[in-house]
């Protein structure tokens, strides 16, 4: 099975790996692998692995239901990097240009709430620092958490 | 994501494993009603074994938990420790489920 491609260490950058995936759904379990063997691996504490699969899942599953305007397939980039002190996850995209920070924090009193927008709430609750940038046609989102808490 | 199914007392009691994310949460949600509308009404579901739980999970969750209500039955969930629970808090989730520490908690809330 293949679980993307993994890098050595290298000056600055301790280890990363990167995953390309089709605009489907049940491609995220393929990125899940490879968070799951990528943190295995370099012994992520349980909590960075935990945000880092959640934070995946929603941006991923935002991308693939809600960003395209047209029907047709697309590929999105999942790179997961390991620096000294903290982790780096960065999603790229194709599709429709979206910021998830100026997405509106959702209601969470309401008694008939809808689930959705929780999703990014999370994102920007897990991450400790997230950097959204639209180059050239493509939607960058970096999301980076430190390895203590 | 896998789950195991018991029935203790008289309630159903669901345990589940693995992933709760935006690729297993409909065949989780799916079951969960299944079994709501199967008979007995009242459902333990244990996540304590779970790796993770996105959105979509709580999306199920959520409407498993309104699909009790409306048929005068009652979810109760247990096993929501750790990151897991932190996410319930964030997410502003916690009050909107009967959560109990362990299974025999819920079972013994929800056995008629």
């Amino acid at each position: 099975m293949n679980t993307g491609s993994s890098v050595p260490p290298q000056a600055g950058l301790s280890a990363s790996c990167e995953i390309r995936i089709d605009n489907n759904l049940s491609e995220i379990t393929r990125v899940a692998d490879m968070v799951d063997d990528f943190a295995a691996r370099h012994q992520f504490p349980e909590q960075v692995l935990f945000a880092l699969n959640v934070v995946l899942d929603e941006i991923i599953n935002n991308i693939i239901s809600y960003g395209y305007e047209d029907a047709g397939h697309h590929e999105i980039a999942v790179r997961v990097a390991l620096r000294p002190g903290n982790v780096e996850a960065v999603v790229e995209d194709d599709g429709k240009p979206f910021d998830p920070l100026a997405a509106p924090a959702p209601d969470l009193t309401s008694a008939q709430r809808e689930p959705g927008g929780v999703g990014l709430h999370f994102v920007r609750n897990l991450m400790d620092e997230v950097t959204y940038t639209r180059r050239d046609g493509i939607n960058h989102l970096r999301m980076m958490k430190r390895l203590a808490p | 994501m896998k789950l195991v199914e018991a029935v203790a007392e008289d309630v159903m009691v669901v345990e589940a494993y693995g992933r709760l994310d935006s690729t297993t949460s409909k065949v989780f949600g799916d079951r969960l009603i299944s079994l709501l509308q199967t008979g007995r009404g009242s459902l333990v579901v244990d996540l304590k074994n779970i790796a993770y739980i996105s959105s979509a999970g709580f999306r199920a969750l959520l409407i498993a938990n309104r699909a009790a209500a409306g048929r005068d039955g009652k979810l109760a969930l247990c096993g929501v420790t750790g990151e897991v629970r932190r996410l319930f808090d964030i997410g502003g989730f916690t009050s909107e489920f009967l959560i109990f520490p362990t299974q025999a908690d819920g079972i013994g809330k929800l056995r008629p």
